[in-house]
């Protein structure tokens, strides 16, 4: 990875850093250490820098501030490795074979050493077209490890070194083949899901070359590693946008059987790169959606949140379940009836994610219970009663935003009945006086106060439940003692025509000129 | 049994429906916990100190591309929604602490201190100095009267006619009950010199341009400065009855 300041694209190694400039360039150089590092860190591509029979020969530096000298000593090595391979595949004579898997192995631990390997000076010293001979048929399963191995790390940096793949891919996708050693087949499934990970464009490239068959095919077994890095590559190659990759999937016979053998019984490391795939399908294909609930899915995904308390797993499985609620009204008005064990199960899994002390959990299991709250009177009446509710409460007075907002939608629906058809808007009284006399109003004018405007409009919109539904007019004495006039007024100087009409239309209509005048 | 409600509804105002939601797997609703899902995959070989974690946090953040004001004419960019809370308070309330009315910048909370609660300021209106301050700021034209740099507002920094700098406040509950009285049996009897000079006019001008406000040019759209912090009649209903309106008069006016 070359340095990325515009100043010096060039370093001089003969000069040494002295001082001053030293130090500040070991500065700059730390900011663009932290910066890569964190976009690496959230990107959907994975290094491999242990290999799959563990070989113990090459330490993992933990350390990541590596001087502008190791940088470029690790970089000369780089190419020189480079040269080395070239000659190697050149060679033909006695031992030829040997001296490749050497020059490969080589090139794989400067590649695997640290967090940022070397991807640059491998590319231009001109590695791909060499790996991609290495991958020839009938290689050696050493030397094609290797060779997947170093294409791996490449894919794993920035888009253009992945994209730098392309001429191999149709070797990489051939080695996924039953034919293919476990460790062969495994190493080539990783590399081609960074590929899948880089982007659409990408992603249409593989599914266009046939990668989707065998990879599904890989996630049949039972067990092993190899199934959980297919499952992987497989959640990165379906994740769309397009659903037709996520619709292919679930057709491939044995899929289906696959995954909820998974969920049910893997262990937790397994059923998690699975879980990853079912959100990808849930959330993509209706197809998908359609088939997974009729079959147990979903009381395998409620098993896992009930049992499980690893944090990687819950999150694709709570995610799944949110999908498949969000996907299909069939799932709420069908399945997860009112009254049925298995709806008393969502509800009490959800529960405990709102206990969680993860964020995302609370979040998106608010979000899950919010769509479930947008069903039936009586799916509203079963959260109201369930112990939900207190938590929802004390999360509205206490979350971040984005957890707030979330809850705000589950209590206001609590209190509006379904959507007539004639799009009259009813309120359930009894809701929406119980948890106003518990104190959530105030999260809602809170709300109003934000400068999201869906939030602000949420708040808007459940003052006017307030206002227009609690008995004996109380709504409009209510809202002024929390401050909700106050709040509505932030909104005469603000940017948002609707936001202004709607606060506007509230304020004339319950503060007007008689407000107050009868008491 | 939950008791349902039925509402007759005007259509202007979009009702609460419950409705389920659904988002795109790239959704931003989901990056934080894809991003939770990286970095949970990667830790295994890293070491994520505090301090990264919370950079990353930001990084999410700042991946929302932070917020504006969306007070018209401020623009200030602000990296998160809590940030926003502290922006607001800080930049768009300043509040008297006599009436408590609240106003946008302290450069107009200070003309409205002159002019309501200050009695020099009234002595030099009543001997004919020009006191009333243009309220742009960096305009610095004076007046005699309130309705001369009403005027002037309009003319030259093309304020809607109808705004109206120093809005009535709605008086203590007690106070409406005795102006109510009052109204009933003194219903021509109008102080004819009210230091406030809200004309009749004005009003009715008011009541119907408030409606007609926009934000094209710089000014603010709504004309109501100066709301009570815990009252708030700051929009002109518009159903006003302003024959009425026009005898209340501020009692904080008459201290």
């Amino acid at each position: 990875m070359a340095d990325d300041s515009p100043a010096s694209h060039r370093r001089d190694p003969i000069k040494s850093s002295v001082g001053n400039v030293a130090a500040q360039r070991r500065r700059q150089n730390a900011v663009t250490v932290g910066k890569e590092r964190r976009e690496s860190l959230v990107r959907a591509k994975r290094l491999c820098r242990v290999g799959p029979s563990a070989d113990g020969d090459v330490p993992v530096e933990g350390n990541d501030m590596i001087t502008d000298e190791e940088e470029f000593l690790l970089e000369a090595q780089t190419s020189s490795a480079v040269e080395d391979l070239k000659s190697t595949v050149a060679y033909q004579g006695k031992g030829a074979m040997q001296k490749r898997v050497n020059a490969l192995r080589e090139l794989r631990r400067l590649l695997s050493k640290s967090e940022f390997p070397p991807i640059e000076a491998a590319l231009k010293a001109g590695a791909i077209p060499l790996l991609v001979q290495c991958l020839s048929f009938g290689s050696q399963d050493e030397q094609l490890l290797e060779a997947a191995w170093c294409l791996t790390n490449i894919a794993a940096g920035k888009p253009e070194e992945t994209k730098a793949l392309l001429p191999a891919l149709p070797l990489l996708i051939a080695h996924l083949g039953e034919k293919s050693s476990l460790p062969v087949a495994e190493q080539c499934a990783w590399a081609l899901g960074n590929v899948a990970g880089e982007g659409e464009e990408l992603r249409n490239v593989l599914l266009s070359q046939g990668a989707l068959p065998p990879l599904a095919r890989m996630m049949l077994p039972n067990k092993g590693s190899t199934v959980r890095t297919a499952a992987w590559a497989l959640s990165n190659l379906i994740k769309g946008p397009d659903p037709k990759a996520a619709t292919e999937l679930i057709r491939v016979d044995g899929v289906l059987d696959a995954i909820l053998r998974h969920l049910r019984k893997s262990d937790e490391e397994l059923a998690t790169e699975v879980a990853w795939v079912v959100v990808y399908l849930s959330a993509l294909s209706n197809f998908a959606t359609g088939v997974l609930v009729k079959t147990d899915v979903l009381h395998l995904l409620v098993e896992r949140l009930a049992t499980s308390n690893s944090l990687q797993l819950l999150i694709p499985v709570l995610r799944s379940l949110g999908n498949l609620v969000a996907g299909d009204s069939h799932t709420t008005s069908t399945i997860l009836v009112p009254g049925l064990e298995i709806t008393d199960g969502v509800i009490k899994v959800l529960v405990k994610c709102l206990k969680s002390e993860h964020r995302v959990l609370k979040k998106e299991a608010s979000w899950v219970l919010s769509n479930i709250a947008a069903g039936s009177v009586e799916h509203k009446q079963l959260i109201y009663s369930s112990e939900a509710v207190p938590l929802l409460l004390h999360l509205l007075s206490t979350a971040p935003f984005d957890i707030r907002k979330e809850v705000a939608y589950v209590l206001g629906n609590l209190c509006v009945a379904p959507t007539g058809g004639d799009g009259k808007p009813n309120l359930i009284q009894e809701h929406l006086v119980s948890l106003v006399q518990r104190g959530c109003l105030s999260g809602f004018i809170d709300l109003v106060r934000s400068a999201d405007v869906e939030a602000a409009r949420l708040g808007l919109q459940f003052m006017e439940l307030v206002l227009r539904g609690m008995p004996s007019g109380e709504g409009p004495k209510l809202v002024e003692r929390e401050d909700g006039i106050d709040a509505m007024e932030r909104y005469q100087f603000h940017e948002n025509e609707d936001l202004r009409n709607m606060a506007n239309g509230l304020v004339d209509k319950y503060f007007g000129e008689d407000y107050g005048v009868d008491e | 049994m939950a008791m349902v409600v039925d509402y007759q509804h005007d259509l202007s105002f979009p009702y609460w429906t419950s409705t389920r939601r659904r988002f795109d797997p790239d959704s931003p609703f989901f990056s934080s916990g894809n991003i939770e899902r990286e970095l949970l995959a990667k830790q295994v070989a890293l070491d994520l100190t505090e301090d990264e974690r919370n950079q990353l946090e930001k990084m999410v953040a700042k991946d929302a591309r932070g917020v504006f004001c969306p007070i018209v004419g401020c623009g200030a960019r602000l990296i998160s929604l809590e940030d926003f809370e502290d922006h607001y308070n800080a930049r768009h309330t300043a509040s008297c602490s006599v009436c408590s009315r609240v106003y946008p910048t302290s450069h107009l909370l200070s003309i409205h201190v002159s002019e309501a609660h200050d009695s020099f300021f009234q002595a030099k209106v009543a001997r004919g100095y020009a006191v009333y301050e243009c309220l742009v700021e960096g305009c610095g034209l004076k007046f005699k009267s309130y309705k001369g740099r009403q005027q002037h507002l309009v003319d030259k920094h093309k304020f809607p006619t109808s705004f109206e700098f120093f809005k009535k406040a709605l008086p203590s509950k007690k106070q409406r009950q005795k102006n109510h009285r009052k109204q009933a049996m003194h219903k021509k009897d109008e102080e004819a010199s009210s230091k406030m000079e809200v004309e009749n006019e004005t009003m009715d001008g008011l009541v119907s341009a408030v409606s007609k406000l926009s934000t094209s040019d710089s000014s603010p759209s709504t004309v109501s400065f100066g709301r009570r912090h815990t009252r708030g009649l700051t929009f002109v209903p518009r159903s006003v009855q302003h024959e009425k309106r026009a005898d209340f008069r501020l009692a904080g006016a008459k201290r």
